[in-house]
């Protein structure tokens, strides 16, 4: 046992001593949280839309003055901003030929006799064109666009109306949550698996190469002091970067998790610390019984990539898993960062507690003790 | 240390085969081509190889039954380092005795000790990065002491090294030996390196031992005689076959430009020579008398010489 603390510290030691590389697997994390959170997710600000009105009266302009209002905060944006430039266009043709040029993205057209027939509380129809070669645009101003015609339509109720009209009442069961926030926890799960690629699996492989687990082999260490050594070192520093990039997702990215937010939850914070602790020695043993196969330092590293990707991509952590092709579904249910990613939004979002993540946690565990089995078997092989 | 019959195959190869050495409290040299099968038989010394067949003791224990026992006994320097340029002296010292669970207060100590003998204790808190060759080579060799093995194994403890920086080494290698009482098993290229440090040797040749014994004694095995070495300007064949049919020639071997001939009596034959050279019409430029080297040894048993 003391042999893998020797092993474990000489691990720790080396990463210490080499900053850049400490620095690397936290940045990489990082930036990608930055950059796509900030690119993508965010509210659609002054999107260019045509308005042609054919019909004037109080409701009409009640809804175009609606459309000039609408605040991005109010669906989620970090800061309140208006969501549409609106331009006034004559006649229908002219206005789609602006959408086909690219100068809108979306035009209401208001029909002539709309506001004689809402004061007659008769059927009215809007019609909302939409570019949809931009999805994303065309998907947040459509539902926006109804927001605006919502607020008139409560207008239109303060007028007797026909006893069959059903009303939605919709209601948020959490605060809303940014995409930054969404998809923070999968940059913690990066953080780890990068950290399980270069400095768990290449060192070892350059360690096999350089021979110093032959070295190794000449003292009294044991072959499971080694593995036991390799993967504690591992697991320390995986946890080291992960952390790390939680709490600068805190400080910097505007993170705001429940569990540490107003009030720092003990419970949630120590299940989150759990299922980090999972996800490191899981990843860390499946990249270390890899590694030990590797015939080459170079082949290994050009086939982490690849690998890397695949779990990122089908893990749910930057797009809901129910938006994605059947094969990629298929994918996810045996990705490990699926359950990891999964684990930590329960935890950090609704303070969800013990009893929603036991289904990760049980997948989690099962997973690393099935890598630990295999990583002790292909070191035991491989040396 | 003593090896019983013991043989390492790969596939069809026999690397090792049925070898039989003793080595005593002493420096022992293992000498022979690439391939001869030296590295195959020290890495089954060391444990990290299990023999096909036959076994050997090492300090006292069975490398294959009792190979824990053997390795907290024995140290190893392998010829690529195994140093971890990260880390400082002290921090890489400190983690080889922790390996072999040597207690922290003893361990210091002997840390401090052993860094002053190879004069690295002013710089025990740098970097190894920082360090030149020499020194990292050095500080390579004191750490296999910190365990204080019984057996000290030496892999081409000087190969890529300058001169001077192995001039530094071999002197630290002899003081180990004299100071600490360590038996040391070194495999080298180096003849002259070997011809100086070992107290016995053996070369190895198609995993067998084809000489074995103390430089001296190798030399006189081989020969029984003097090496001269004749240039010449003009060497007719009838000259040629009239020195190998000499009876004071032991034997003759072409080289460029000349003749190494090997003879029983180097200062009655050198008059001999010219003058039967002279006779047959052929004319020396130079002729010279020297002793045997290890190298001729080498030359005349593995038909090979160690500096190709």
């Amino acid at each position: 046992m003391k042999g893998a603390l020797a092993v474990c510290l000489r691990d720790i030691q080396k990463f210490l001593g080499q900053p850049v590389l400490m620095v690397s697997t936290i940045v990489g994390p990082f930036l990608t949280l930055i950059l796509l959170g900030s690119a993508f997710g965010g509210a659609i600000t002054h999107a260019p839309i045509a308005i042609v009105q054919e019909s004037f009266g109080p409701y009409s302009s009640n809804f175009i003055e609606n459309l000039r209002n609408l605040q991005t905060c109010q669906f989620g944006g970090i800061d309140c901003q208006n969501s549409f430039q609106v331009t006034d266009v004559a006649d229908l043709e002219t206005a789609q030929q602006m959408l086909h040029a690219g100068l809108v993205k979306a035009i209401v057209y208001i029909p002539l006799g709309f506001d004689d027939a809402l004061a007659a509380n008769s059927k009215v129809i809007i019609t909302i064109i939409l570019d949809n070669t931009d999805p994303l645009s065309a998907a947040a101003i459509g539902p926006e666009i109804s927001q605006a015609g919502q607020q008139l339509s409560s207008l239109v109720q303060t007028t007797p109306a026909d006893s069959s009209s059903m009303t939605f009442d919709l209601e948020y069961a959490y605060r809303n949550v940014l995409y930054i926030e969404f998809m923070a926890p999968g940059t913690f799960v990066q953080a780890i698996m990068f950290v399980s690629i270069i400095a768990g699996g290449v060192q070892l492989v350059v360690d096999k190469e350089r021979g110093i687990i032959e070295g190794y082999l000449v003292t009294p260490l044991k072959k499971y002091e080694i593995v036991l050594g390799v993967l504690l070192s591992g697991v320390f520093k995986a946890l080291f970067s992960a952390v790390t990039v939680f709490t600068l997702s805190i400080l910097i990215a505007g993170v705001r998790p429940m569990s540490v937010f107003p009030i720092p939850n003990v419970g949630e914070i120590v299940l989150t610390m759990i299922t980090l602790f999972l996800t490191a020695l899981g990843l860390i043993a499946m990249m270390t019984a890899y590694a030990v196969r590797s015939t080459s330092a170079d082949l290994y590293r050009v086939t982490c990539f690849p690998i890397n990707l695949i779990l990122y991509y089908t893990s749910g952590a930057i797009y809901p898993l129910n938006g994605m092709p059947v094969w990629m579904q298929k994918v996810s249910v045996i990705n490990p960062e699926t359950y990891a990613v999964s684990a930590l939004r329960l935890l950090m979002y609704k303070s969800a507690g013990i009893q929603a993540v036991i289904g990760d946690f049980t997948f989690l565990a099962v997973f690393t003790g099935l890598m630990l089995t295999l990583a002790i078997v292909a070191f035991r092989r491989a040396i | 240390m003593q090896t019983f019959d013991i043989t390492k195959k790969f596939g069809d190869f026999t690397a090792v085969d049925h070898l039989n050495l003793k080595i005593k409290h002493e420096v022992f040299g293992l000498l022979g081509p690439n391939g001869a099968g030296k590295t195959t038989l020290q890495r089954m010394l060391v444990t990290v190889m299990i023999p096909t067949e036959g076994t050997a003791t090492v300090a006292g224990a069975d490398i294959v039954r009792e190979a824990d026992k053997v390795r907290e006994r024995i140290g190893v320097v392998t010829q690529a380092s195994t140093l971890d340029i990260e880390l400082t002296a002290m921090q890489n010292m400190n983690l080889y005795g922790m390996y072999y669970g040597i207690p922290r207060a003893e361990r210091q100590e002997k840390i401090k000790e052993l860094l002053k003998v190879v004069g690295l204790a002013d710089r025990a808190n740098i970097r190894v990065a920082g360090y030149s060759g020499g020194m990292k080579r050095r500080l390579e060799i004191v750490r296999a002491l910190v365990s204080s093995p019984q057996i000290l194994f030496l892999d081409e403890p000087t190969t890529g090294l300058d001169p001077q920086a192995r001039a530094a080494v071999l002197e630290y290698v002899e003081r180990i030996h004299k100071d600490h009482g360590i038996t040391l098993v070194i495999t080298t290229h180096y003849l002259d390196e070997a011809e100086n440090l070992c107290d016995r040797l053996a070369i190895v040749d198609h995993g067998k031992i084809v000489a074995e014994g103390s430089p001296t004694e190798l030399k006189r095995k081989i020969s029984g005689g003097d090496i001269i070495e004749a240039d010449f300007l003009s060497l007719p064949s009838t000259a040629l076959v009239a020195l190998q049919k000499a009876e004071f020639v032991l034997n003759v071997k072409k080289r460029d430009g000349g003749l190494t001939i090997l003879v029983k009596n180097g200062a009655e034959a050198v008059p001999k020579i010219v003058s039967l050279v002279d006779a047959n019409g052929g004319k020396l430029r130079t002729i010279a008398l020297r002793e045997l080297t290890l190298d001729d040894v080498f030359l005349e048993v593995t038909g090979r010489s160690l500096r190709e």
